[in-house]
């Protein structure tokens, strides 16, 4: 059923481009929106704006009921949530459904399933797809010893009943887990009535990698290639880039194939993302969760591939079916994000709305900017403080790295503090010029690095 | 680039540019020559020539492939909302809507409205309903006066914060 009108409920630069797309494809949009974002660039873009309640998210962007009233009563027939916020709730999902607008999204019962997590692994694992290694419960040190070779050092032993890193420890050696055992059984029984103990194959060199794919709903799935996305603090993607130039082509057909296997036996619909654990000294694959929805980092897929997913996402949920075949979407050239926010990474990273004064985005071949930003427009204080995306695109890791450089050096933001120091210090690094890192890189190296330059 | 030359584009020319932009390990190329103009990128999202004085947009929705250079349309912004609705006449005061949701002037369907214009209400006064998705909240008054507006239309969509109805204190 084609889409006449939709209601774009999210807000930020992603409301923007939802509903430029939307207009791309002769759709309708309708912008919703709390007080504090009536002068967003989605309500000047959108063809309708609606002040669904006030600044808080709870009150405004998290309500389904209103936003699937709104969706009614401005007759639209499609929802698009963006990311955040409602993009994974089954209930929204459900909603949509039982009210007659085409949520452009999974099903309800696909999110639903991968929202819970043991429920996703064991998708995953009767897909065949690769989980991190690790065993039952364990009686005692002794068959601690005995699967850790199995397993391979180091392994991570812990608590079945812990948390908060309770009766959990990282063993490297016989002698690690024989003088450690006892000790965390002993410290989990206290803290949580229950001494049982299970172990899993510990990663230190991790990378973080997803694979962007996409379903019709019968079955049928392609996949945008894969995102290296290591660069976190907090577990905040900061950097993302695709491909994984760090993989070997092996392993890259292994990554893509699982990721296809998995969603595929969801007969999963619309835009998705596979998330893996990339053990680089095993050189491995394990599967960690699937995102059910269009992610923040997409635009590096599109980048490098040279399809528009938001775009695909509507004609998907039109019930269009997948026009592409696999080879249709070859992976070249190479392309970074970074996230612009409104933080100040001298002071441990404490958001800094504002008003924008000055704002000059550079501009030039391979430079594309997806932000809901302008000089004069007010950075609520409500929401994340991310204020845009700079993605750069080249033909291969190397220059783009030059391109990002320079792209960096160019933007000027005035009247916010932003994270742009420390952009900039990162795309300059030895470590990420030459691509050795892992997700506890930017932390344990780059940032006590960052702020030895402040002194 | 450009040329003063009148001499005719051939095909001919336009395969050798094609094989010189192969060649060159460029990212684009812009060409206006006369009434032509060709544009080459590498990059399959590219929108065409930038012009040099456009502002920073956000995200342009990329072209397919193919269809580079295409124009996007204009967009027609309709300014509805509370934002656009006639000042509240001094001395009054305006009741709001608290949440999004559609107003009701009566508590159900052919009942007598809760108010009418020229009322005395008390603070504590319903004066309407205003539902979503089907869960009816009822809205007090606030203040105590005389109704002397009725803003909102019944049976319609309310914004967060839309004046419903107009009361001049007492």
């Amino acid at each position: 059923m084609p889409i006449r009108r939709v209601l774009s409920i999210n807000r930020g630069e992603i409301a923007a481009r939802v509903v430029q797309a939307a207009h791309a494809l002769g759709i309708e949009a309708v912008q919703a929106v709390s007080q504090a974002d009536r002068d967003s660039r989605a309500a000047q873009l959108a063809d309708r704006v609606v002040v669904i309640g006030p600044p808080p998210s709870r009150q405004s962007y998290l309500d389904a009921q209103l936003l699937v009233h709104t969706a009614l009563q401005t007759g639209c027939d499609a929802l698009h949530p963006g990311y955040g916020f409602l993009s994974e709730r089954e209930h929204l999902a459900r909603l949509c459904a039982e009210h007659g607008i085409t949520f452009i999204g999974p099903a309800a019962e696909t999110i639903a399933a991968l929202g819970d997590k043991l429920q996703a692994k064991a998708i995953a694992e009767a897909a065949g797809v690769p989980l991190v290694p690790g065993t039952a419960q364990l009686a005692q040190a002794e068959d601690a010893v005995a699967a850790a070779v199995s397993l391979g050092y180091p392994v991570l032993i812990k608590a079945s009943a812990g948390g908060g890193g309770r009766g959990m420890f990282i063993a490297r050696s016989r002698e690690d887990v024989l003088g450690g055992f006892d000790k965390a059984s002993n410290e989990a029984r206290e803290a949580f009535g229950d001494g049982t103990m299970y172990m899993e194959r510990y990663v230190e060199n991790a990378r973080h990698v997803e694979v962007q794919v996409f379903g019709d709903g019968t079955g049928k799935v392609i996949h945008f290639g894969e995102r290296d996305c290591s660069i976190q603090r907090r577990y905040q993607k900061v950097f993302e880039e695709a491909p994984c130039a760090a993989m070997p082509d092996a392993l890259r057909a292994q990554l893509h194939r699982s990721a296809v296997d998995l969603v595929s036996s969801l007969k999963y619909r619309n835009a998705g993302t596979v998330e893996f654990l990339y053990d680089v000294d095993r050189q491995a694959i394990y599967f960690i969760e699937v995102n059910a929805r269009i992610q923040v980092e997409h635009p590096v897929s599109e980048q490098v591939t040279g399809h528009d997913l938001v775009r695909l996402q509507f004609e998907i949920a039109a019930g269009e079916p997948l026009r592409w075949t696999q080879d249709q979407i070859p992976v070249k050239r190479h392309a970074i994000e970074v996230r612009l926010n409104a933080e100040d990474p001298y002071r441990q990273f404490q958001p800094s709305p504002g008003r924008i004064t000055r704002w000059v985005p550079p501009q030039g071949a391979g430079i594309r900017l997806d932000s809901h930003c302008y000089e004069g427009y007010l950075v609520p204080p409500y929401y994340d403080s991310m204020v845009g995306k700079l993605i750069v695109t080249a033909h291969d890791r190397e220059s783009c790295v030059i391109r990002l450089q320079e792209a960096l050096a160019r933007f000027e933001v005035e009247g916010l503090i932003t994270n742009l120091p420390l952009l900039r210090f990162i795309a300059s690094h030895p470590d990420f010029v030459a691509n050795q890192l892992n997700t506890r890189w930017l932390e344990q190296v780059l940032l006590p690095a960052f702020e030895a330059t402040r002194e | 680039m450009s040329s003063t030359d009148k001499r005719k584009v051939t095909a001919e020319d336009i395969e050798n540019l094609l094989e010189v932009f192969k060649q060159s390990g460029w990212d684009e190329m812009h060409l206006q020559t006369g009434d032509l103009e060709i544009f080459l990128s590498n990059d399959p999202t590219a929108q065409g020539p930038r012009a040099a004085t456009a502002p920073a947009a956000a995200a342009a929705p990329l072209a397919a492939p193919a269809a580079t250079g295409a124009a996007v349309a204009p967009v027609v912004i309709s300014a509805a909302g509370p934002s656009g609705h006639a000042p509240i006449p001094a001395g009054h005061v305006a009741i709001k809507a608290p949440n999004l949701g559609t107003f009701y002037r009566a508590p159900k369907p052919g009942a007598a409205p809760y108010v009418e214009i020229g009322q005395q209400i008390e603070t504590s006064t319903e004066v309407c309903l205003i539902e979503v998705m089907k869960l009816f909240t009822p809205v007090q008054g606030g203040v105590k006066g005389i109704v002397r507006e009725i803003r909102a239309r019944d049976g319609q969509m309310v914004e967060f914060d839309e004046v419903l109805i107009v009361v001049e204190p007492n």
